[in-house]
């Protein structure tokens, strides 16, 4: 069959229900729904202040069929690190505690509290969805959001200044075990990253990109295609790297051009050619510097155009 | 969720550390929406071209599922001949293929060929019908008078076939040289639809030997499928010229097995099917081609296969080559001039026009066939029967201006093709088969018989119909309704062909198409355009978890919680899922 057969490697569950609030089009919950599906039950969520505080649903409901540990905005990491001490005094070890938060509490607000909990290589898997900016309480820019990019408090007229960190690379660089990206819309990719991360010990980081409808300015039903369209044309690449090292090319990325990604969303709509130029072009060299990244640590670097949407 | 940690309850009842037990089920975020999504299967490009009418993706989908004899009778439903369309058909069924947006159309053809050539290894079952007192007389047996034939006796009518050759298969055998289509696969293929009960008499001229009013006097109706057989002339001067032959009787000639003497150099006139046809035969019979036609390579109308294949066994081809006259010495042709031709402005065939350049240049030839078109001679016809340049006009359902008599195929005013004379066939047994039972059917009664615009199914004028469609909706799903993203590339499986030398060498079959197990492998790259096959891309991608897996393999949407974001709709391979307006 030349359909790609996700549905035999998607773990199936009702870890996620319904009625949950996110907007419509979001991908968190997907990304949730695959996460928790993949983890299972025995699972613990921390999760500090981000849009999902509120998807997860006002109290005295939850969407999400684990506990989970609502916490301050700098402060995921540290919960996190208490409470894999609580269940390891318990002599639960094989439970899965799993930060939950989203790019700001992640590159900006909790970036200490991660950096000191990977530095003690805290047993915790760290998910932070990547919807660029901080979309819960307005779409403010974040040290997430692209160059270029339209946000409440970066207008047109004064787009995003600064290029988006490389936190995959931050948090390669404090060689914890296992850092990667992906994201919901390559749903096989992602599971079976959660799969491989569940299974390992130590600070577990992965960096998901969750296309946002309302803060992307694009149609509740494009996010996916979106992000697709983020990987192939190499804006978001899909990498995995083991202990700080070994990084690696975990799809193939066809490298198309970035221009019709930007276009389709209201939040690129003010850019120029020449600004779409200079994107392009940092694209093109933080490729390079990840092939290189890939390659010196002895991974294998695509040589011919890859195909889109194909494994690698 | 976690039930056995005591809670100190604070004033009124709120505990002090805020803790959830219920879930979000209450939260009724289906009232958010103003669209929601709905399964509602269309219409897949290559059902909605094909003249036949075929459920391409129908027998497609059977295979993906392994049901090979399923498949093999869902074709037959439609077409008495697959062996036959499988290797001649001009296949506008691949040319609108959603597949050709990733890595190429399927190889529809090539899958329809193995499956008529199982169907004579494995034959399917003849289903019984109620026999009906009625008897219908078709005259002439080529594909639409055998398609109207094999529909008539598969709806219960007596059926007798008209042939004036000694053979039947009209233009089947008569025009299509044996390389492209051997006669065995023909015969088996006729064969079929006599083993519905249908009598084919051959030898028989309609209009001489039994006139035309004993035919509408003896028959309750009568089917007219005579065909196209005269060549047009090009109207030149030098046209009489010993040399210059009509190409369709020169191929009538090769195809009873003759070999004509041609000389060296033949010049073929034309860029048809019969043009490729001649140039091919031609170069079997040793001759040097050279093929003249006064447009350019896309404009010929022969199939974009067949050119390959003239030109790949040698074949020249002259464009914007306009024959204005015949030059001849010792009483026989010795040359072609052509008038050189520059491309004006679209005509009425969407093609641009070529207009004359005054310049003119000569093309040495020992023989020149021509094959610029032919057209269609009924003798002893009854002259109340309207017909126009092209032929006999008819209705949507073969009716010609004479109650009882009834037309298709080439002798009607509709596009020559082998399909579209299959497909009228269909139409005319159709139209028979309601004027006879008086049935006063309406056009949406019609439409529902069609797949999109396309042909009607006889399947679903029977009642027989195997394919259960979700809310079916009558429209085809374009390129953009695919989720390309959700398919990984399998290049198309070409043919096997004879190399070229030893092709033109012989009558041999030069396609030799693919093996059963390639074909089968081929079927696995229909996209199912439009068609639910139940492969879960809907349900692991709702951000809301609200589709779920039914009993019986379908889905259930939790319209209480979609909030109607569309990305089930816009993440379905196959555009399987319309979103609507909410109706509240």
């Amino acid at each position: 069959m030349s359909q790609l057969r996700i549905n035999e490697c998607i773990p199936s569950g009702d870890l996620l229900t319904p009625g949950h609030l996110a907007c419509p089009g979001c991908a968190a919950p997907l990304a949730m729904k695959l996460a928790l599906n993949t983890l299972g039950s025995d699972t613990v969520v921390v999760m500090p202040a981000c849009c999902y505080t509120i998807i997860a649903g006002p109290w005295p409901q939850s969407s999400l069929q684990v506990p989970v540990y609502h916490t301050a905005f700098a402060t995921g990491p540290a919960v996190a690190s208490g409470v894999r001490a609580a269940l390891d005094m318990q002599g639960k070890h094989d439970t899965t505690v799993m930060v939950w938060v989203g790019d700001g509490g992640t590159f900006d607000i909790g970036l200490q509290s991660l950096s000191g909990a990977a530095e003690r290589n805290e047993n915790i898997l760290y998910v932070c969805y990547d919807n660029e900016a901080y979309m819960n309480t307005g779409i403010q820019r974040s040290s997430a959001t692209p160059w270029g990019a339209w946000t409440t408090t970066t207008p047109a007229q004064f787009p995003e200044a600064s290029n988006k960190k490389d936190i995959l690379a931050i948090m390669a660089a404090h060689n914890i075990p296992y850092a990667a990206s992906a994201t919901p819309a390559y749903p096989v990719d992602f599971v079976e990253k959660v799969t491989k991360a569940k299974a390992m010990r130590g600070t577990r980081f992965l960096h998901v990109l969750s296309p946002c409808p309302p803060g992307w300015k694009c149609g509740d039903d494009e996010g996916l295609e979106l992000a697709r369209m983020a990987v192939q044309n190499r804006v978001f690449p899909i990498v995995e790297v083991e202990d700080g090292q070994r990084w690696r090319l975990t799809m193939d990325h066809a490298g198309d051009a970035v221009e019709p990604y930007l276009r389709r969303q209201g939040r690129f709509r003010h850019l120029n050619g020449e600004q779409v130029t200079h994107i392009q072009a940092d694209i093109d060299a933080r490729w390079e510097q990840l092939l290189r990244r890939v390659e010196s640590s002895g991974g294998e670097v695509p040589r011919a155009p890859a195909l889109a949407g194909a494994r690698a | 969720m976690p039930d056995n940690i005591p809670v100190t309850p604070g004033p009124r009842g709120v505990p002090q550390v805020a803790m959830s037990r219920t879930s979000t089920l209450v939260t009724r975020t289906g009232s958010w929406k103003y669209i929601r999504p709905a399964y509602h299967d269309r219409v897949a490009p290559c059902n909605a071209r094909c003249p036949v009418g075929i459920d391409i993706e129908g027998y497609l989908n059977l295979l993906r599922e392994g049901r090979v004899d399923d498949a093999r009778d869902l074709l037959l439903q439609e077409n008495p001949m697959p062996s036959v369309t499988g290797r001649v058909c001009h296949h506008p069924c691949e040319n609108a293929c959603n597949r050709r947006a990733l890595d190429g159309a399927v190889a529809i053809h090539a899958v329809e060929r193995a499956l008529g050539d199982l169907a004579h290894e494995r034959p399917a079952p003849i289903p019984t019908a109620t026999p009906r007192a009625e008897r219908v007389a078709v005259v002439g047996s080529g594909p639409a008078g055998l398609a109207s034939a094999y529909h008539l006796a598969r709806l219960g009518y007596g059926v007798t076939v008209y042939e004036t050759a000694d053979k039947p298969g009209g233009m089947l055998r008569l025009g299509i040289p044996e390389y492209r289509l051997p006669r065995a696969v023909l015969d088996r293929d006729i064969d079929r639809v006599r083993a519905h009960g249908v009598d084919i008499k051959c030898g028989v001229r309609v209009g001489v030997d039994v006139t035309w009013d004993d035919l509408t006097s003896t028959f309750d109706a009568v089917c007219v499928s005579t065909g196209a057989h005269t060549s047009r002339a090009l109207g030149v001067p030098g046209e009489s010229l010993p040399g210059v032959r009509a190409g369709l009787a020169f191929l009538r000639d090769v195809n009873d097995g003759q070999r004509p003497a041609l000389g060296a150099r033949v010049v073929v006139v034309g860029g048809g099917n019969t043009a490729m046809d001649c140039a091919r035969a031609a170069l079997r019979l040793g001759a040097q081609v050279t093929v003249a036609y006064r447009r350019t390579r896309d404009a010929m109308p022969a199939i974009r296969e067949e050119v390959e294949d003239a030109e790949r066994e040698g074949a020249q081809f002259v464009f914007l080559a306009n024959p204005v006259e015949f030059t001849g010495a010792n009483g026989r042709v010795q040359s072609l001039t052509c008038e050189r031709m520059a491309l004006g402005e679209p005509d009425a065939s969407g093609r641009r026009r070529p207009m004359p350049t005054g310049e003119t240049f000569v093309i040495e030839a020992d023989t020149v066939l021509t094959a610029i078109g032919e057209s269609s001679t009924l003798e002893g016809f009854p002259g109340d029967v309207t017909r126009n340049d092209a032929g006999l006009e008819v209705d949507a359902l073969g009716g010609t201006t004479r109650d009882l008599l009834f037309a298709g195929g080439d002798v009607t005013d509709l596009e020559r093709t082998v399909a579209d004379a299959l497909g009228a066939g269909k139409r005319a047994a159709i139209g028979i088969d309601r004027h006879l039972r008086r049935h006063a059917g309406d056009t949406a009664e019609l439409n529902a018989l069609r797949f999109a615009t396309g042909n009607l199914s006889a399947a679903r004028w029977m009642q027989r119909d195997p394919v259960r469609r979700v809310d079916p909706i009558n429209d085809v799903v374009g390129t953009d309704d695919i989720t390309l993203s959700q398919y990984r590339r399998m290049p198309r499986h070409a043919d096997a062909h004879l190399p070229s030398d030893v092709a033109r060498g012989g009558f041999a079959e030069v396609n030799e198409g693919l093996t059963a197990a390639e074909a089968m492998d081929e079927a696995q790259r229909c996209f199912n355009c439009g068609v639910c096959t139940q492969c879960d891309v809907c349900l692991i991608f709702c951000p809301d978890a609200a589709i779920t897996r039914v009993e019986g393999g379908a889905y259930a949407i939790a319209l209480d919680y979609c909030k109607g974001c569309g990305i089930c709709a816009a993440e379905c391979p196959r555009g399987a899922i319309t979103m609507t307006q909410d109706r509240t």
